[in-house]
């Protein structure tokens, strides 16, 4: 084993553990809304949020940073460069997210000063890591960057997927500087804000796990390479076609000009055609490899990345893209469920077959199966799907109740709240979410017992 | 736009990307197993999505713009599964053919 990918196992285990506390901090964000005062005033619901938000965008962080340290020396038949410096960089990572945990928990907020700012909470939401979190935030990408650049220099071997992988290493580490506020106008601060949010999410992020999954299929499917190639350019363009300009549709209500009702909602319109493109390759797939594959957990998850992405981003999304739509539902809990679905099925489901490729390669095991993983598949499935229906439902009770009859004062929004719909909605969301939780408990259990020694079939060796 | 139409115009937005995606995935499973019925099934997915479509472009308050991009949409549906899976078969003959 590399020593890269000795490293790639600790992000993995790192990022297990703060998906774990990310659950831990949305059940209890959950309970605020059955139990409003609860812990009033010890631990509000704000900081609650941000643990839960926070821990997600850092999970999922090293989760990829985990994956392509894991196979980039693979992909270029070499160690990765400046090893001692990403293995510095990880302890310099959990150190941070500790200490900014620490301080989250106990401290919570500052007085309005630069004090604050620096040391306590940044006041960007999403991103409220204190201010010099995000500047160590910076510097490892910029390892990590060096890191995979490097290698392929060293190597003198570019691949297309590595291609893709470096050029999207610009604007991961570019778009992440508008982490530091730096404007007073609400309007132009979140315009920016959001080149953060969306372009990281939809755009870099998207192109990261394709470059992630092209990796995987090779490995878990042996689907050759021109293929995942091929495909992974098409998906790219389409993905950045659509998405990049798909932006607009968080500029309906900011105070942007009126145009961005018209581009936003278009190219929104657009997303979910590349995401019915990828459900086709899946089946595609799956068919070609009757399947039949060594390693059946990360098979299955990767087939439910591809589903999840078409239901969470596409039908999700295009439910309420369209601004006469938006304006009554934009934020609510519909739009947490959209967002729990999307990132579930884009990130989540990659990562935790990532995860089983792993898994395999260090058992040393010809086949990966059992019964535990399904267990975890079907409780995380099963849980993320009810809750989203749960947020649904809450969430159009408040978009009905609460904007379309009550006119959005905060009356409406607090008799909407009370909405029998509403309760019900977020009761369901509760339940759902300990549902996930078992899944999860399931899924790390499965992730450290030793696995079964069963026999590869032969079927599965031979490439699409 | 009224509260109903609200909540009657999002739905069947959803449910139009349902069934494209109904058609997209029976449309492959029909082809890879070579089951004629699934094809079809995913063809009555299709036809659903063109229906909601309409429906979404008679009865819903959304803009006349809006309308035309929804109706464009359901074609195009129709149009990304076969087109996906020609490729893919092309791609992979090419591999074969180079094997």
């Amino acid at each position: 084993m590399y020593r890269s990918q000795k490293l790639s196992l600790r992000y993995y285990t790192a990022a297990v553990a703060l998906f774990g506390v990310m659950i831990v901090f949305g059940l209890l964000s959950a309970l605020y809304y059955l139990f409003p005062s609860l812990l009033f005033n010890v631990f509000n619901f704000n900081m609650s949020k941000i643990m839960h938000i926070d821990t997600l965008v850092i999970w999922l962080l090293m989760g990829f940073l985990g994956a392509v340290y894991w196979y980039l020396p693979k992909e270029l038949g070499r160690e990765v460069e400046g090893m001692w410096l990403a293995e510095l960089m990880f302890w310099v990572f959990c150190a941070a997210v500790a200490v900014v945990a620490v301080v989250f928990l106990f401290v919570q907020y500052g007085g309005a000063n630069q004090t604050s700012l620096w040391l306590i909470n940044q006041g960007r939401k999403y991103v409220e890591a204190p201010r010099w979190a995000a500047i160590g935030i910076v510097v490892v990408m910029a390892v990590f960057a060096y890191n995979v650049i490097a290698t392929c220099i060293k190597a003198r071997r570019m691949t297309g997927i590595m291609w893709v992988l470096v050029l999207d290493l610009i604007p991961l580490l570019a778009v992440y500087m508008d982490a530091f506020p730096a404007d007073t106008n609400m309007s132009t601060d979140l315009y920016w804000w959001w080149w953060l949010v969306h372009m990281w999410v939809e755009s870099t992020w998207e192109v990261l796990i394709g470059c992630v999954m092209a990796l995987v299929l090779m490995d878990v499917m042996g689907t050759s390479r021109r293929i995942v190639e091929t495909w992974l350019y098409i998906e790219v363009m389409l993905v950045l076609g659509a998405g990049i300009l798909g932006l607009g549709h968080h500029y309906f209500w900011i105070g942007t000009p009126q145009y961005w009702l018209s581009i936003g909602g278009f190219f929104s319109a657009l997303e979910p055609l590349p995401l019915l493109g990828m459900v086709v390759h899946a089946i595609y797939d799956a068919g070609t490899h009757r399947l039949k594959t060594n390693n059946q957990p990360a098979f299955y998850w990767i087939t439910a990345e591809a589903f999840g992405n078409f239901i969470g981003a596409g039908i999700w999304g295009f439910m309420m893209t369209l601004p006469q739509i938006n304006l009554f539902s934009h934020g609510t809990q519909w739009t947490v469920s959209h967002g729990h679905f999307a990132f579930y099925g884009a990130y989540v489901c990659g990562i935790i077959a990532v995860l089983y490729v792993a898994k395999q390669q260090t058992s040393g095991v010809d086949m990966l199966a059992g019964r535990a993983w399904k267990w975890g598949f079907g409780l995380l499935n099963f849980g993320m799907v009810g809750m989203v229906m749960g947020l649904l439902l809450a969430g159009m009770a408040q978009a009905f109740f609460g904007r379309a009859i009550g006119g959005s004062t905060l009356m409406a929004f607090t008799s909407a709240s009370e909405n029998p719909w509403f309760v019900s909605g977020m009761w369901a969301r509760m339940f759902f979410g300990v549902v996930f939780a078992a899944g999860y408990v399931v899924l790390v259990y499965d992730l450290l017992t030793s696995p079964r020694r069963v026999p590869a079939p032969k079927a599965q060796a031979e490439p699409a | 736009m009224t509260p109903t139409a609200l909540i009657e115009t999002a739905v069947l937005l959803g449910l139009l990307v349902l069934a494209g995606g109904g058609y997209g995935g029976l449309y492959s499973a029909g082809r890879i197993w070579s089951r004629p019925g699934l094809i079809r099934a995913g063809g009555v997915c299709w036809i659903a999505a063109f229906a909601l479509a309409l429906t979404i472009a008679i009865r819903s308050p959304l803009d006349p713009g809006w309308k035309l991009l929804v109706l464009v949409s359901a074609v195009v549906y129709a149009i990304i599964p076969p087109m996906t899976w020609r490729y893919l078969e092309r791609l992979h003959d090419e591999q074969e053919s180079q094997r």
